[in-house]
């Protein structure tokens, strides 16, 4: 490391530790807390030496720095406070330290992403070359008037943006085949398989195997749906289901089992990387709204 | 004796009035179970014997849950 930044990394975990608030939990521990606006402000101070002058533009990377340095000096930033203490501050420190490729962005992907921006996922490549139509608003977080027509993939960067600058997000407006999908996973260390349709998912199910990454898959039909985890070159639920017509295509993706399943694909997605290890590793939890029903099978 | 059988999604057009407490001959498997449903082959993807994947033929024993899935690839 350069002097220059040593000495300004030691100056930013100084400014921390001065600026940190001690945040008193219901069961009486004590955890020292960086506000957001300060955490802002931080960041903001990062970039200054640069164009001085003029108001600071807030820089992702800048917050992701800010947050990383707080964690490691045991300080929780008060945008993740309610995550404690689900995931401790080493966890969150890893989650922000993680780097997910996401393949999808309608139904089930929108909401997956939402639920990792939110959680602090440092890094998340989204692929998806599709645009919004009417039949997405039933269910599709990002599906809006204002979003009609436009690519899903941009939809999703401008909301990340607003949901946590600290996430390092790559959109991509594109369709993946086989080739794109090897690409596109290089150097991730999990997939999410958020498509919709079996056309592509046993493909993706091979590319991640080759990636040696875990795949967390999950689909829906009507208030039927399932979630998953693959290991890598174990048998997912696309390698039974074939490549045809899925049931959906007469029962629909209505908006809760859409919205349980991805919650369910993030839930699995954060254990994995947290570093709890998979839960659903060679298994698949099925569900039914209509009976209210869970069950996870053995695969 | 009985098993509980649950067909999800689109098979769930097939599932029996006394789903919980289906009564089955000794020796019949599952495919002898799902032929009498009247389910196609062609629609049934997945099959679950107490919570885990098992072949068409799995003899049946009382007490058994079986889960039939058809293909699901919705998102």
């Amino acid at each position: 490391m350069p002097a220059k930044t040593a000495s300004a990394q030691a100056h930013l975990k100084e400014r921390i530790l001065e600026l940190a608030q001690g945040t008193r939990l219901a069961d009486g521990r004590e955890l020292p807390m960086l506000p957001g606006p300060l955490s802002l402000e931080l960041a903001r101070g990062l970039g200054r030496s640069r164009n001085p002058g003029h108001q600071p533009q807030l820089r992702g990377h800048a917050v992701a720095l800010v947050e990383r340095t707080a964690l490691e000096l045991g300080v929780c930033p008060e945008r993740y406070l309610r995550n404690f203490d689900a995931y401790s501050l080493e966890e969150q420190l890893r989650l922000l330290a993680a780097d997910v490729a996401l393949v999808g962005l309608g139904g089930l992907g929108g909401y997956a992403l939402e639920l990792l921006a939110r959680a602090g996922v440092g890094k998340i490549r989204a692929a998806d070359g599709d645009e919004f139509v009417p039949s997405n608003l039933n269910r599709q977080l990002y599906a809006t008037r204002r979003t009609m027509g436009g690519y899903k993939a941009a939809a999703a960067a401008a909301r990340v943006k607003q949901v946590n600058p600290a996430v390092a997000f790559e959109p991509v407006a594109a369709f993946l085949d086989e080739a794109d999908m090897g690409c596109f996973l290089a150097g991730a260390h999990l997939c999410l398989d958020a498509l919709g349709g079996l056309k592509d998912r046993a493909a993706l199910l091979r590319q991640a195997a080759r990636a040696g990454v875990l795949l967390v898959t999950a689909a829906v039909s009507g208030q039927s749906g399932y979630v998953a985890t693959v290991p890598p070159g174990e048998k997912g639920p696309a390698d039974y289901f074939g490549a045809g017509a899925g049931a959906e295509d007469t029962q629909g993706t209505p908006a809760p089992a859409v919205a349980v399943a991805a919650s369910l694909m993030a839930g699995e997605a954060l254990n994995i990387l947290a570093g709890r290890g998979p839960k659903l590793a060679g298994k698949m939890l099925v569900f039914d709204l209509g009976a209210m029903s869970f069950e996870t099978v053995t695969l | 004796m009985n098993i509980v059988i649950k067909c999800f999604a689109t098979l769930s057009r097939f599932a029996p009035a006394e789903a919980e407490a289906f009564s089955v001959a000794p020796g019949e498997t599952v495919a002898d179970v799902v032929a009498r449903l009247g389910i196609p082959p062609d629609e049934l993807k997945l099959v679950f014997v107490n919570g885990a994947h098992a072949p068409l033929a799995t003899p049946l024993a009382d007490g058994d849950r079986v889960g039939l899935f058809p293909a699901v690839g919705g998102g």
